[in-house]
């Protein structure tokens, strides 16, 4: 057999041996045995001695196309066989990606201060200071300083808890409107403050009523508070809480601190004021109430009360939860109940 | 109060529907709802009952032939008690609608046929209670003869459409159809045409037979009598009787209808006595004595306090002032002579008798909010008129004066700029005098400055801000447009500590913990239970129950009623915080100081069976990495510890450790005592409690960058074997006495406790790590650090190095 046929066989048997391998090893070895310089390409060429001098350069070529030719049969083979193997292995990793997940729980902040904090939220992006003030309070500054003296028929409006003649749980957040209003240096600009916080009336437990239950006061006085701020900032807090398309509106009413009083209502959320269940076919939700500060409530904390106005506001964090989240017994915010609490998670 | 459009008609045109109305009040005054009496009650008429016979098959009822104003009269079958012949009663035709949906048919009763029924008032929906006495247990007959066949429900009233009107406590004016005319007329720009109540001059004599006293002219500004002599005390007029009964007032008779059909007139309650039942001619007001009886016009007995105020005559106790009339000297049928008082008693000596007699009424009711004193004397003018219009007296006396207070009309002054200011209107000054006018208030202009003179009957009113509301509302708020405050810029935002409690309850929360509230009233169980303080209880001086009692000293009861409450609904795995106040009374004060605290309770297992997992119960560890995580949000500079204790008595005493930053106790952690659990009915429980404020108050950390370090660290492993009673605290603290200044940590990787340790011994296995910021550390100096380390422990603690 001449050295070129000898040649050319090696190649056909060489990748024969590359394709039929199934494992990347057998590749390996066979690199090594038909490649290696002991292999049989490199033997045979050690008969080049015998081949005539002219025909030497064609069979070197030819020799060096054999060994590329079997180099490339084995590299492919390679990849096939590499292919082969993340293909399976891929398969053999496959999950149920529908099994449970591994649960990795947050804790659900308790609804009414979800949605206190919102309020409050709001109130500070609008300058207000939050103050909690005290859920015990003196007398004095729950009704006294509120122009609330001792037989008021007020009084008559929320059974108080005394602890002792002149101290009290108390029954408004409004209680902190004295504190804040005494301690304020008005050269420093108005005073801005929303005061959340716990009250405590005299009520027996039931669906709507609860002995203790949660209120935000807010209050501003500075030289130029008007009825018209007031309607500003209680329409910009309702569509806050309610939604972009409320409306608001101010009926008359009576409160001993401030003067003109009056009862915000807002445009039904549910029916967009169609009338409905939840608006008691009125188109209207009375959600609040609010007032400019009682001339003598500014006078009795030393303020001038032709010269300064204020303007104040208390809310129901329960009622606007209520309303918002369709909650019928006021019971179930001191119950605890965690499915009852959990699926308030991320709401505000 | 319910005004009817009927009764509101005599003082002003009423020219829109009963809704349109409620809802105008509502908006520009008083909270209005609409009222509309018998709705959906049909075939209601009046029949004259030209022959009656008994049923011949029973014994009480009877047979009537009833002209209903049709061609032939009809047969009803009636079994009242009270029913005869020629009497105008009511009658329900077949098919009549009756309320609560009954229907009325004919049909036979006891084999004869009957086409309708005659009904009592009650019937068709007057409450029992306010029916004449006389009909209240039978059917009804008109006072008079009627047109037969007309509407019943029109002659009794029955028909009226009414606003209800909702009134606030300042607002009292409107208790009575003048001040009511007044505040709709406001409304609708109509002013109302009020009568002056005009009295037969020719009866009005010089009498001299009574006299009257007030002992305290605060209390009682204005004390007036008339007197009456020879009246007929009967049935009053139709109209009369329906407008009372639809005020919720029961017809008695002529005088007390009077009385009372004034009160709701002018809002001034008008009492009335029988004056030959009384002890001396001569009315004294005084206040009672203490236990001094009184008898009410019901016949039970009041006992007395010294606060009340009460009419007598002698040793008679006529009433008590302003809230009840007394059976002594009450007008019966067989009256002669007649005294009437038309008064103004103090509002809250009123609401307190009330209130202590359980007796409040529609009198007291109008006095604890105020009634008008500029029309007291006319009041009982009208009352003199009205029971001499139906029961002809013969004399009338003058006013008998036992106080009168002059009735002046307030006067407020105000800036037509400063009233724009406020409400952040320009309205026009004739917009805002026509306003004024519309009100019914006289002003007078001068530049800016307007003074109001405000009429008697609006007593509410004294400053400028009350004639702002008024000049607003009228104006109405709907066209108020919004603005916000333009004063100086302000920064808002939380207090400090607010921000600071903010971070450690988003470090439950974000470790898996719900939020819960609980009340901070229990009972005395509840706040002695983790009086950890030991701090002097505050009581509530009236509480409602016990279990509303004392105010918390602890929020872990409030916790574990919520594990409770949770796993008696198969719950189980709970994981709770409250983060709140608690209060600390210290001793000699009457005022608790509010502590805010941050509390957990966990119970059941933190990790759940599941396809990949296997569940794991809730131990002193998890709860414990809880806290520690919560306590690397203080920022504190503080080093912080557990110090095994068995001081809180509802802790397991094995399980339970005080918190302490540098040594100063700021909270406690543990299990609690299974006998405590068992009592809640909850299983195995763990809480931690912290003091908020004492956390607050730590020195924080000074945070200085450092660069992560550059060079390798180095780590050696220690076993000992130490005597079980040591706690990992001890060692852990000891290692870093001795390990230098390369020692940065010293994690217990291993704890055995058993048969293959020598008995009373555990052993411990740590992992050091050594590091150098600023250089390769050295094996030489690393087996230095860590041999210093081994002999301390040998010496303080006899450990065997393993």
């Amino acid at each position: 057999m001449s050295l070129n046929d000898k040649l050319k066989d090696l190649r056909k048997n060489g990748i024969n041996e590359a394709k039929r391998a199934e494992r990347l090893q057998e590749l390996n070895d066979l690199r090594v045995n038909l490649l290696g310089k002991k292999g049989p390409i490199t033997k045979a060429l050690r008969g080049m001695k015998d081949v005539p001098a002219e025909e030497r350069p064609e069979i070197g070529t030819l020799a060096n196309n054999v060994k590329k030719d079997i180099q490339l049969a084995i590299e492919e083979k390679m990849d096939e066989l590499n292919q082969q193997m993340i293909t399976k292995k891929l398969e053999d990793e496959r999950i149920d990606v529908t099994l449970p997940a591994q649960s990795r729980t947050i804790g659900t902040r308790h609804i009414l201060k979800q949605t206190i904090e919102d309020i409050e939220e709001f109130f500070i992006g609008l300058g207000y200071q939050v103050d909690a003030g005290h859920e015990v309070e003196e007398d004095h500054y729950n009704f006294e300083r509120l122009n609330i003296p001792k037989d008021h028929p007020a009084r008559d409006m929320q059974d108080t808890f005394y602890l002792t003649d002149e101290l009290l749980m108390r029954t408004q957040t409004s209680a902190q409107e004295g504190r804040d209003m005494e301690s304020h240096d008005f050269s420093k600009g108005p005073l801005k403050v929303v005061s959340p916080g716990v009250v405590y009336r005299r009520d027996d437990d039931d669906a709507t009523h609860s002995h203790q239950f949660h209120q935000i006061e807010g209050l501003v006085v500075d030289k130029n508070v008007s009825m018209a701020d007031l309607k500003g900032t209680l329409e910009a807090l309702c569509r806050h809480v309610f939604g972009p398309n409320r409306e608001i509106r101010f009926r008359p009413s009576y409160f001993p601190f401030t003067e003109p009083s009056v009862e915000v209502d807002v445009s039904c959320f549910n029916c967009n004021g169609e009338g409905c269940r939840i608006c008691k076919y009125t188109g209207w939700i009375e959600v609040l109430g609010a007032g400019l500060t009682h001339p003598n409530v500014l006078e009795m904390s030393g303020i001038d009360s032709t010269v300064y106005s204020g303007m104040a506001f208390g809310l129901g964090p329960e009622r606007f939860a209520m309303l918002k989240y369709g909650i019928t017994d006021i019971r179930d915010f001191y119950l605890n109940d965690v499915r009852f609490l959990e699926q308030f998670k991320g709401v505000n | 109060m319910k005004i009817s459009l009927n009764w509101l008609k005599e003082y002003i045109p009423v020219t829109h529907t009963v809704e349109e109305i409620a809802n105008k009040v509502s908006l520009t005054g008083i909270e209005s709802n609409p009222v509309t009496l018998s709705q959906g009650l049909d075939k209601l008429v009046v029949g004259h009952i030209t022959s009656i016979k008994p049923h011949p098959d029973s014994d009480h009822l009877n047979v009537c032939t009833v002209d209903v104003g049709e061609d032939e009269d009809i047969q009803i079958v009636c079994g009242a008690p009270n029913v005869a012949d020629g009497q105008y009663v009511i009658v329900a035709r077949h098919g009549a609608h009756l309320p609560e949906g009954k229907r009325i048919k004919h049909g036979k009763i006891r084999g004869i046929e009957s086409n309708g029924m005659i009904c009592g008032l009650d019937e068709i929906g007057v409450p029992e209670k306010y029916v004449p006495e006389a009909f209240q247990n039978g059917i009804y007959v008109f006072p008079e003869a009627e047109k037969t066949g007309s509407n019943a429900l029109e002659l009794l009233g029955l028909t009226d459409e009414m606003v209800d009107l909702d009134i606030t406590p300042n607002r009292a004016d409107t208790l009575g159809m003048h001040g009511a005319a007044w505040e709709i007329g406001a409304t609708y720009d109509e002013k109302p045409d009020i009568k002056k109540a005009e009295l037969d001059d020719a009866k009005v004599k010089e009498l001299s037979d009574v006299t009257a006293e007030v002992n305290d002219p605060k209390l009682v500004p204005d004390f007036l009598l008339r007197e009456l002599k020879d009246i007929t005390v009967g049935e009053s007029p139709l109209w009369m009787q329906r407008r009372l009964w639809n005020q919720n007032i029961q017809p008695v008779n002529n005088v007390i209808d009077a009385a009372n059909y004034v009160m709701i007139e002018y809002g001034q309650p008008i009492q009335a006595y029988d004056l030959d039942k009384l002890q001396e001619n001569k009315l004294v007001v005084r206040n009672a004595k203490s236990g001094e009886k009184f008898t009410l016009e019901d016949d039970t007995e009041k006992s007395l306090s010294h606060n009340d105020l009460v009419v007598t005559s002698g040793t008679q106790i006529l009433g008590l002032a302003g809230v009840a009339g007394g059976i002594s000297a009450r007008v019966t049928p067989d009256t002669k002579n007649v005294l009437l008082e038309s008064a103004v008693f103090d509002g809250v000596s009123v609401r307190k008798s009330a209130q202590r007699h359980d007796l409040r009424g529609d009198a007291s009711n109008r006095y604890e909010k105020g009634v008008d004193n500029g029309s007291v004397s006319e009041a009982l003018q009208r009352a003199v008129q009205l029971v001499d219009q139906t029961g002809s007296v013969s004399e009338i006396s003058q006013e008998i004066v036992g106080n009168k207070t002059e009735a002046n009309p307030t006067v407020i002054t105000g800036s037509i700029a400063h009233i724009n200011h406020l409400m952040g209107l320009d309205l026009s000054t004739d917009k805002i005098m026509k306003i004024i006018d519309q009100l019914g208030f006289e002003a007078k202009l001068d530049g800016d400055a307007v003074t109001v003179t405000i009429p008697t009957r609006r007593w509410d009113m004294a400053i400028e801000a009350d004639l702002i509301e008024e000049v607003i509302r009228i104006y109405g708020y709907e066209n108020l447009k919004g603005t916000l405050p333009s004063g100086m810029e302000t920064s808002g935002g939380y207090s400090p500590k607010r921000e600071f409690s903010n971070k450690l309850s988003d470090s439950l929360l974000s470790q898996g913990l719900d939020e819960v509230i609980n009340f901070a009233l229990l009972s005395k169980t509840e706040v002695k239970a983790f009086n950890t303080k030991k701090t002097n209880l505050t009581k509530l001086l009236h509480p409602m129950t016990e279990d509303h009692e004392y105010l918390r000293t602890s929020l872990i009861p409030g916790l574990v009623n919520n594990v409770a409450y949770n796993q008696a609904r198969n719950n189980n795995d709970i994981a709770i915080f409250e983060q709140a106040r608690i209060f600390d009374r210290h001793q000699g004060e009457d005022r608790p100081a509010e502590v805010e605290y941050i509390s957990g309770a966990i119970s059941g297992n933190i990790a759940n069976d599941s396809w990949n997992t296997t569940k794991k119960e809730v131990d002193f560890y998890d709860v414990k990495g809880i806290v520690e995580e919560l306590l690397s949000f203080t920022n504190a500079k503080s080093h912080f510890e557990y110090v095994t204790t068995d001081e809180i008595t509802n802790l397991h005493p094995g399980q339970s450790a005080f918190i302490t930053a540098d040594g100063q106790r700021v909270g406690y952690i543990g299990k609690l005592h299974p006998s405590y659990q068992s009592e809640h009915n909850i299983d195995d429980t763990f809480v931690f409690e912290l003091n908020i404020d004492e956390l607050f108050e730590l020195n924080k950390r000074k945070v200085q960058s450092q660069t992560a370090p550059k060079y390798p660290s180095v780590s050696r492993d220690l076993a000992i074997l130490v005597d079980k009673d040591v706690e990992s605290g001890q060692i852990v603290n000891d290692i870093f006495t001795n390990g230098g200044k390369y020692l940065i940590d010293a994690n217990i990787f291993d704890l055995y406790q058993g048969s293959h340790v020598k008995p009373g011994h555990k052993s411990l296995g740590y992992h050091l790590v050594f590091q150098n910021p600023n250089d390769t550390l050295t094996d030489e100096t690393v087996e230095q650090a860590f041999d210093v380390i081994k002999e301390s422990l040998v010496q303080k603690f006899n450990v065997e190095i393993r």
